[in-house]
């Protein structure tokens, strides 16, 4: 990347499970809060923001380009466009590597960014045969054929199509993403026990990380519409009693039979969004900011859709290579929790020289991951994954966290739905 | 004057058009002079026989005829002046629907009164779906009913339930709805005006083409046969019509029951007879007092409008983004009304509990404002994203105007300003919504008190049309007039009031108040004192309202009042007492002075006792005490309370202090507000009587001063 991009600073919503606090809220109300916050908490002149950039999975059907919805509902002028990113499981993290990407052009200087995401509200939908019936009805004029339209008519086709369900579905290789872990457990031969003991190890993190007030530098309080009764203003997914034994008891969720992913190791569904203000360097100079941090390379890299949980390490592999970064020299490392397979897999594809030369066209292994470097403050597991937030809030939680210890250098980086991987190479000034 | 029409031909089509604009006025209205040259007019459209149809069309903007000059109704002396305007504007208009060439009266904005009489004597009407049409015939809200046939061709154009709607609410309609009544023929778009228009004649210049129009109209619908084509059901239809008007105005206003009447007696009837009762009842009303006070009002709410609270122009500083201090109840309401009109709010307190109510406060009023249709969930869902919260004043870097609606309490008060200060920009103004404290008071530690004024707001604040507006000693020209425009901006009514203690409504309201405790506490039946108030007028009794309010917030208000003012406004020990049960709050604690059990109530067992210890035996002292005393003592006290007011120029006028009563109280408008009332009621009568009521105690009801000169030089409040 020709040169780094400043980060400015970043606000986020609480990350609450589908279908549960967050569910009366849609994607657009959560990322319009963040950013209405954050330009506020800024001061951000509206008129000097050149575009709005925000990542989303899946769209409202009733807020086609998002973005643009998100930028008028939290205040910015008309004058300035906005408009919608999708990669996915990165589509947090394109919003603002697409900001820096333009920022390097020199198209533009100053960006909001962010993702959001409402997994609660991702809809039910008819069936083919449904719509079908339905388009012969409304074509049927006569009441003779109308009466034999209706006769065609079988309730079994009234069964939904669940979205969220085809969504998490890789069209490519069939399987949904769960079964996409376990074909990484196989490979890499991860059985149950490792990966409950990961997953305990993500909620005792994030519990550690709630007392100890770690996420209130980032987190927007909100009082919850429609009526107000409540305020939201902590993740709710970490749990303080979460046990070895209680993760145990748990069937295997993806594969009833030889399967070893549980909903209790893999990340749940989430409604949550993050906002980030990014620009360039020399504009947060002039307008007298003292950036979060900077974003200083990225990279995105494919691989097999069924294998689809090893992007980390296949972006990483990319992003080194044309940097004279050393893996070591990273002080912190948020690598997103997808499925604690999945990230047991990355550990020991970072650290197998075996598996770089046969993938990554390396002679060596990347290095290895030190645990007390990586998602310190817990993960996707404990903390969510609303899909098009996790990379805005990723590269949030990780400059908070380089600030808060003092250190420079992280990397964030995730698995992305369809066989994609993304890394972000970031610093804080010291 | 003259010279209100122009009348063109177009020499090609034969269609004349009279082009009504009024000289030198924003506005079209028909003064008698204008129907004095709109009936040369017609003589001539009459004589001329290559004309083809006629067309009325305004040349303002967004004004087709506003009205009658309501000037011209103030000044009719009598009743029999009043039946001769009426009939003469009615013969005028008449005459335009006996011309024998068709014509179109083509409304493309405001179209009231004698404007919308005027249009139903044409042919036909074609409405705009401009916003800004609004046609309707709003009399009743001044007193009066139509008097140039409204009443009589109205009920005849769109049927008698739509027409006794939209005479007894006064209500207009928009020109969508207009045409659904059929009221208008046509629904055209403004830009296409005169393409459309000329469509519309050239339709009804065709064989059959007008009665395919006329077809159009009042078509029966079931409910127009079942209330209106039968007598059972025109019988119910004027009986449930006169219940409602009854229940609205609880039969103080008799414009709207007479014009039930008019209706009912003259549906039937030829329109000439129909006109001429029509001019009868209308020539009655227009010399009774309520039309005279609701005219009154009338100018008043135009001169508040106009009133910017300087006397010389300034500048005035654009308010964008607002911070409220304070989430409680009134802290949440602000900030309702400030998101309701698009501005960015942003709430401050000390933690997000106390921001949570704030919201919700808000979250309530747009949820009632719902139910009643006047937003939807994408209007609501948008206003309330103008809304923001802050626990550390982050973000009022760039705030324009901070109103504070913290705790009543002068020291709490000058610390948060003093925190305050350093932290917005210096050019934003700070008000305070106080309801007691005084302004230059609390001002006085501020670096730069020019830009620090009262701005209090009334509670319930989404109902309560009056903001008091209170400058301190310094406050700036420029805080005023941007205080006086915003709240304008806001949808409400400010008024200009000199910072005293209790500023103007609390000060006049606290001791009626207070006297209603007093003759609680000799043992007058608060039921009965309430039932008094409110046949007098005034939407609750004082006890209702002391629930209402919550005696805990009267209880401050009333010892910041004592404090200040002495012994005329020394609290009663009764209401000392009920203040210091913490159970006894009012309507929000369940019970006060009444107890509430969902929506009934009755009295509270526990006040009787409470009673029954200062008043002991003697309980039957309170029965002795006269209806006429109970609302004398509750009126006089307030009365007297007010001519300080004004000897201290705490308001400019009497105008003002009425408006403020009316807007600020629920003073009834038909006595033309407390002042009025006063000089109804005779200006030596009330100091005869307030020292008559001297042996209940002098202190509080002894005339003062600026009365005992009034009598002495036999002035009243108002000159006129």
């Amino acid at each position: 990347m020709k040169n780094r991009i400043a980060i400015v600073d970043g606000i986020r919503t609480p990350q609450c499970k589908a279908g549960g606090i967050f569910k009366d809220i849609s994607a657009d109300d959560l990322g319009a809060y963040c950013v209405k916050e954050l330009l506020t908490k800024l001061n951000l002149p509206v008129n000097e923001i050149d575009e709005l950039i925000f990542g989303n999975v899946s769209q409202p059907m009733n807020k086609a380009n998002i973005a643009r919805v998100i930028a008028l509902k939290s205040g910015l002028p008309n004058s300035i466009p906005a408009y919608t990113v999708h990669r996915n499981c990165a589509s947090g993290a394109e919003s603002v590597t697409t900001a820096a990407a333009k920022i390097n052009a020199g198209e533009a200087n100053i960006f909001v960014t962010g993702g959001t995401e409402s997994m609660s509200n991702i809809p039910l939908m008819f069936s083919k045969k449904m719509e079908v019936f339905f388009a012969k009805l409304m074509r049927s004029k006569s009441i003779g054929q109308k009466l034999n339209t209706l006769l065609s008519f079988r309730p079994k086709d009234l069964q939904p199509v669940i979205g969220i369900v085809e969504g998490l579905t890789d069209p490519i290789c069939g399987l949904i993403m769960g079964k996409t872990a376990e074909v990484l457990a196989r490979e890499f031969q991860i059985n149950r026990a490792e990966q409950d003991d990961f997953a305990l190890l993500s909620h005792k993190r994030a519990v550690n990380a709630q007392e100890a007030e770690v996420f209130d530098k980032e987190i927007l309080p909100l009082p919850m519409p429609p009526a107000y009764k409540s305020i939201q203003s902590a993740d709710d997914g970490p749990r303080k009693d979460q046990s070895l034994h209680a993760l145990k008891k748990l069937r295997p969720y993806f594969d009833r039979h030889n399967g070893t992913v549980t909903v209790g190791n893999s990340c749940p569904l989430s409604d949550g969004a993050a906002a980030l203000v990014v620009m360039s360097e020399e504009n947060a100079r002039n307008l007298g900011y003292d950036p979060l941090g900077y974003l200083i390379d990225y990279a995105y890299a494919g691989l097999e859709p069924n294998r689809m949980g090893l992007g980390p390490v296949y972006a990483t592999a990319k992003l080194l290579k044309n940097s004279k970064i050393n893996f070591n020299d990273i002080d912190l490392i948020e690598l997103n929790e997808a499925f604690a397979a999945q990230v047991i897999a990355n550990e020991r594809a970072f650290a197998s020289n075996d598996f770089a030369q046969t993938y990554l066209g390396r002679s060596q292994k990347i290095g290895d991951i030190d645990r007390n470097k990586l998602n310190v403050n817990g993960g996707a597991i404990a903390l969510g994954h609303p899909v098009g937030t996790t990379g805005a809030r990723l590269i949030l939680t990780l400059l908070k966290e380089l600030r808060r210890q003092n250190k420079q250098l992280g990397l964030a980086t995730m698995c992305i739905g369809g066989g994609q991987g993304g890394a972000m190479l970031v610093e804080v000034d010291s | 004057m003259s010279g209100a029409f122009k009348f063109t031909i177009d020499g090609a089509t034969g269609i004349g058009t009279i082009l009504f604009d009024y000289p030198g006025e924003r506005i079209n209205k028909l003064t008698f002079e204008v129907m004095d040259e709109l009936e040369t007019l017609i003589d001539k459209i009459g004589s001329d026989s290559s004309l083809k149809a006629v067309t009325l069309i305004s040349a303002k903007k967004d004004i087709f005829i506003a009205g009658a000059d309501i000037n011209e109704i103030a000044s009719i002396n009598s009743s029999e002046d009043g039946k001769k305007k009426a009939l003469l504007g009615q013969r005028i208009i008449t005459k335009f629907s006996k011309l024998p060439l068709p014509t179109v009266a083509v409304i493309n904005g405001a179209c009231l009164g004698g404007g919308l009489e005027l249009s139903l004597a044409f042919d036909y009407r074609i409405a705009t779906d401009n916003p800004k049409t609004s046609i309707g015939l709003p009399e009743v809200n001044l007193g009066i009913i139509p008097g140039f046939g409204g009443t009589q061709r109205l009920p005849r154009l769109i049927g008698l339930e739509k027409a006794l709607t939209m005479i007894l609410t006064g209500r207009p309609v928009d020109g969508k709805k207009a045409y659904r009544y059929r009221l208008v023929d046509a629904l055209i778009p403004k830009e296409f005006l005169h393409e459309k228009v000329n469509e519309f004649i050239s339709v009804i210049l065709q064989p059959n083409g007008a009665e395919q129009i006329k077809k159009q109209r009042n078509k029966a619908t079931l409910q127009s046969i079942v209330l209106e084509k039968n007598p059972i059901g025109k019988a119910v239809l004027f009986n449930l019509s006169k219940k409602n008007v009854v229940a609205k105005t609880k039969q103080f206003y008799p414009a709207p029951l007479k014009a039930v009447d008019v209706i009912k007696k003259t549906h039937a009837m030829p329109l000439d007879q129909g006109l001429q009762i029509e001019a009868d009842e209308f020539s009655k009303l227009v010399i009774t007092d309520t039309c005279r006070n609701l005219i009154n009002l009338f100018f008043i709410r135009e001169k508040l409008k106009k009133d910017s609270g300087t006397r010389e122009p300034v500048a005035i500083k654009d308010i964008a983004n607002v911070g409220v201090l304070g989430a409680g109840v009134m802290g949440g309401a602000i900030a309702w009304l400030f998101t309701k009109s698009f501005i960015s709010t942003r709430i401050k307190d000390l933690n997000w509990d106390a921001i949570r109510k704030g919201y919700e406060t808000a979250a309530k009023i747009y949820k009632q404002l719902k139910k009643l249709r006047k937003f939807d969930d994408r209007e609501i869902n948008l206003r309330m994203h103008k809304l923001s919260a802050t626990v550390d004043y982050s973000g009022f870097e760039k705030i324009d105007l901070v109103i504070e609606a913290v705790v009543e309490d002068l020291n709490v008060k000058q610390s948060v300003f003093s925190d305050l200060e350093n932290r917005i920009p210096s050019s934003a103004i700070i008000a305070s919504n106080t309801s007691t404290l005084s302004i230059t008071e609390m001002s006085k530690r501020l670096k730069n008190p020019e830009r620090f004024i009262g701005m209090h707001f009334f509670n319930p604040v989404n109902r309560m049309p009056l903001v008091e507006v209170i400058p301190g000693d310094k406050t700036s020209p420029k805080t005023i007039a941007t205080i006086m425009e915003l709240t304008k901006r806001l949808g409400k009514t400010p008024v200009l009031v000199k910072s005293c203690p209790g500023f103007l409504v609390n000060r006049l309201l606290l001791p009626y108040l207070n006297e209603a405790f007093y003759l609680l506490q000799v043992g007058v039946d608060p039921v009965r004192v309430d039932s008094i108030i409110t046949r007098f007028g005034m939407p609750m009794g004082p006890f209702a309202l002391a629930d209402e309010v919550g005696i805990d917030i009267g209880y401050k208000a009333a010892k910041i009042l004592e404090e200040s003012y002495g012994k005329r406004m020394k609290m009663v020990d009764i209401f000392v007492d009920i203040s210091n049960d913490k159970s006894l709050l009012g309507k929000k604690s369940g019970k006060g002075i009444y107890q509430y059990s969902g929506k009934d109530k009755e009295i509270n067992p526990e006040i009787a006792s409470l009673v029954s210890k200062y008043s002991g035996e003697s309980q039957s002292l309170g029965i002795n005490v006269s209806d006429n005393e109970i609302l004398e003592r509750l009126m006089l006290i307030m009365v007297n309370e007010a001519s300080r007011c004004m000897q201290e120029e705490i308001v400019s006028c009497p105008e003002y202090l009425d408006m403020a009563m009316i807007m600020g109280t629920g003073f009834p408008p038909f006595r033309g507000g407390l002042l009025r009332y006063a000089d109804s009621f005779g200006i030596s009568k009330i100091v005869d009587v307030l020292k008559g009521f001297e042996t209940v105690s002098k202190d509080r009801f002894q005339p003062c001063d600026y009365l005992n000169k009034m009598k002495d030089e036999q002035l009243k409040f108002y000159s006129s």
